[in-house]
């Protein structure tokens, strides 16, 4: 019995054998198609600030324009401009920024494209400068009694103030129609320098969007844009 | 379709991320004017006052017959002077607290903290007999009593 299952053994071991020296002997054709992509300038909007500023009700008005460049197979130069006008509700005051920044940096495209298409998903690099009004509409000092009513004061507004920062990004872009990419990203920023007002805080940076405790801040960005292409590389 | 449902929900929900993150711990943030009850002769020893009533100039009593050692009191910060009635069985000693108030800004969850400066009292002495002291640079908290009340 032993020596049954034995010589079976043998027996899937040439099959096995035989199998692999099979498939060493086929040909293998090199493929001599190769893919050009575009190199070009791209221009594109984000479309999710004016849809923000039309649902949410304390984003009152923000606009953003964008621009890429690709350098090498995977890298692109890459900067967005633009206005945002914000009101901050807290629970003692109440302030409003608004104001233009520039995002300057890179994208690395990490996906493998297949065949001809042109799509990416790219991680970022960008340094951020904005310069803004920071309005203190209206601030209610913070009693811990009712006894005596307090006072609400009148608006102050501090101006040219600005912020720095650096920002990491992540996300996609998709070729829908020729050169016309739909795209979103999101990002994580990190709060290099801020002007403060006198007696108050920067609470709110354009381009910066909330900034938190720790000097810290997130972005979204939902972008369609169009690609003019120079050259096929 | 699906992607663009996709892009929907991930475009509301980052209309949503409002949600409260920091929330003010520092309690109080406006600080009380803290008095303290002293023994007129023995001026080392606390004594309680008993049968005391406490009421602003024109306001609610703030406290109803009680028996106290020390008093946590708020001042008006929409003014510069704070008028107290402090009454025990039933003699009235108006007790007026002058002041600068100013706005400190803490954070963005506190909001603004009110510090009073240049702080003078002064007391038409019925049954208090003295007090001290006469004046304060500023009341920035509650750590310890601000005024020695003697009776």
């Amino acid at each position: 019995m032993y020596r049954f299952f034995i010589s079976l053994f043998f027996f899937f071991i040439l099959v096995d054998g035989f199998a692999q020296n099979q498939q060493e002997e086929t040909d293998l054709k090199v493929d001599s198609i190769i893919y050009k992509s575009p190199y070009g300038l791209r221009l594109g909007i984000d479309i999710s600030k004016p849809i923000k500023a039309a649902v949410d009700g304390s984003y009152n008005s923000g606009f953003e324009i964008l621009a890429d460049y690709r350098v090498s197979k995977r890298f692109f130069i890459a900067t967005e401009i633009g206005y945002e006008d914000e009101t901050t509700q807290e629970d003692y005051t109440n302030s409003s920024a608004k104001g233009s920044y520039i995002r300057l940096g890179f994208n690395y495209n990490a996906y493998e494209n297949w065949l001809d298409m042109n799509n990416e998903i790219f991680v970022g690099y960008r340094y951020g400068f904005s310069v803004f009004d920071q309005t203190l509409n209206s601030y209610t000092p913070n009693i811990s009694s009712t006894y005596f009513p307090a006072n609400t004061f009148t608006p102050n507004t501090a101006t040219n103030l600005n912020a720095h920062w650096s920002e990491l990004m992540v996300g996609v872009k998709a070729e829908t129609f020729k050169n016309l990419f739909v795209g979103f990203s999101v990002s994580y920023k990190v709060l290099m320098a801020v002007k403060e007002p006198d007696n108050f805080k920067t609470l709110y940076a354009p381009g910066f969007n909330r900034i938190f405790e720790s000097g810290t801040g997130f972005g979204f960005n939902y972008t369609i844009s169009y690609l003019i292409p120079f050259s096929k590389k | 379709m699906r992607k663009s449902i996709g892009f929907l929900c991930l475009i509301l929900f980052t209309f949503y991320n409002c949600e409260k993150d920091d929330f003010c711990t520092q309690t109080p943030i406006t600080p009380n004017l803290i008095l303290r009850f002293y023994d007129d002769v023995n001026r080392e020893s606390v004594k309680t006052v008993d049968n005391l009533y406490v009421w602003a100039e024109g306001k609610d009593s703030l406290f109803v017959n009680a028996s106290l050692d020390s008093l946590f009191i708020p001042l008006n910060t929409a003014n510069t002077e704070t008028v107290y009635n402090f009454s025990k069985n039933n003699v009235v000693n108006q007790f007026t607290i002058q002041y600068t108030p100013n706005n400190e800004y803490l954070s963005r969850s506190c909001g603004y903290k009110v510090v009073f400066s240049d702080v003078t009292f002064s007391s038409d002495n019925t049954w208090i007999t003295d007090f001290e002291p006469k004046t304060l640079t500023s009341i920035e908290n509650q750590n310890e009593a601000h005024v020695q009340i003697f009776h």
